[in-house]
């Protein structure tokens, strides 16, 4: 599989992911309880929405972001498109930061870690890790290319 | 030509892998929610209370007795107690179906919920627990740790709770930073552990052990509770009659 293909994947998984934590959020899992788990700690704080929705529903579109572009970067026709690559380092770049900036109010502000944020964070990071190096390949072939016309 | 079939292996990959994790998400998202609502375990209704004192409300001796393991600053113990409470209240408690005793069961990562049990317990002395339980969850955004960090001391808030209650402040507060319930607070929360509660609110209905319901699963709980005494007593009657008859034949 090209590494646009494992980044399809695993942002389907992600979407998966997302919806669990979302529908956690919104209730319409599990009876609402505190135990003494950190999820809980960490989906009761302020930090666990942002503009009015909950953080995991951001996720869910991020992750269906990432499957649209990187799912259509894996066709044929598309398997060379830089800007298909650029998209991707991009946004999966966003969702690092975003991922590193929930690690460290976990961490640093609620002293709590939840494990499906942690797998998320892992998931992200993965993808950034494919996406740049899936870059770096098309601008290094791109560059050795004779039949490119110079810049 | 050989890049072509390897292009071909490849899409078939993919489109496996993709089929095989969206039915595991699919499968996994439906069993989640497809098993939701309060998950029940089987306790020994007859385990004695121990050293605990749990707080009242309604008959001591009513047909149904209910304990609750909370903590103040759980979101779901607020929804339970502002939601769930008032209908058990007024259509179970009030009418003296049930006895409700809630227990202290503060979790430790709840910085300022200590503090909300002693509020709480102090006002008992004042004969106004209930009615700080209840102003305590209905302000729980106004104190609560998780919802603003920077509330390090919850007490200013709980002095405003106490004073619009009507309480002798000075009274109350003294109480409160001595701390003079806290061996109770910790024997209602050793009760809570030593009946394996992990989380909260526990609730727990005749032999029935669960984490935060809606007023009709309470209700059912109850219902089955009754039923079960009825039966018990209707059996108790037949065999005392049923041994007079033999001993009639």
């Amino acid at each position: 599989m090209t590494r646009r293909m494992i980044i399809a994947v695993l942002s389907l998984a992600g979407v998966f992911l997302a919806t669990y934590l979302t529908l956690y959020k919104l209730g319409y899992l599990e009876t609402l309880a505190c135990g003494t788990g950190s999820c809980e700690v960490v989906q009761a704080s302020k930090w666990s929405k942002l503009f009015g929705q909950p953080v995991a529903l951001w996720g869910v579109c991020f992750y269906l972001a990432m499957f649209g572009m990187s799912f259509t970067g894996a066709l044929e026709r598309f398997a060379e498109s830089r800007a298909i690559g650029l998209a991707l380092v991009l946004l999966s770049g966003g969702g690092v930061l975003f991922s590193g900036w929930l690690t460290y109010v976990e961490v640093a502000r609620l002293h709590a870690i939840c494990r499906y944020c942690v797998g998320s964070a892992v998931i992200v990071v993965v993808m950034f890790a494919l996406s740049a190096a899936d870059f770096v390949t098309l601008f290094a072939a791109a560059s050795n290319d004779p039949t490119r016309p110079p810049a | 030509m050989a890049k072509k079939t390897v292009q071909k292996a490849n899409n078939k990959q993919f489109a496996g892998v993709l089929v095989a994790v969206g039915i595991i998400g699919v499968a996994a998202l439906g069993y989640v929610l497809t098993h939701r609502g309060p998950t029940v375990i089987i306790v020994d209704p007859k385990i004695p209370a121990g050293a605990a004192e749990g707080h009242l409300m309604g008959k001591a001796d009513a047909p149904v007795q209910v304990l609750e393991f909370g903590d103040f600053e759980c979101p779901g113990c607020g929804n339970f107690a502002n939601v769930t409470e008032p209908d058990v209240r007024t259509r179970l408690i009030n009418t003296g179906v049930v006895g409700f005793r809630f227990f202290d069961f503060p979790l430790t990562q709840h910085k300022n919920s200590f503090t909300a049990h002693l509020a709480a317990s102090c006002a008992e002395d004042q004969g106004k627990f209930w009615e700080m339980h209840d102003r305590i969850y209905a302000g729980q955004d106004e104190w609560s740790d998780l919802l603003d960090p920077s509330m390090t001391s919850p007490l200013p808030v709980f002095r405003r709770f106490a004073k619009e209650l009507g309480m002798d402040v000075k009274t109350w507060e003294e109480c409160v930073t001595s701390q003079k319930y806290t061996a109770r607070i910790k024997g209602n929360q050793a009760e809570g552990v030593r009946r394996n509660v992990s989380q909260t609110p526990t609730i727990i209905i005749g032999n029935k052990q669960v984490n935060g319901l809606t007023y009709d699963e309470f209700k059912k709980l109850v219902d089955e509770v009754l039923a079960e005494s009825g039966k018990a007593k209707a059996d108790s009657a037949k065999k005392p009659a049923a041994g007079k008859k033999a001993a009639t034949e």
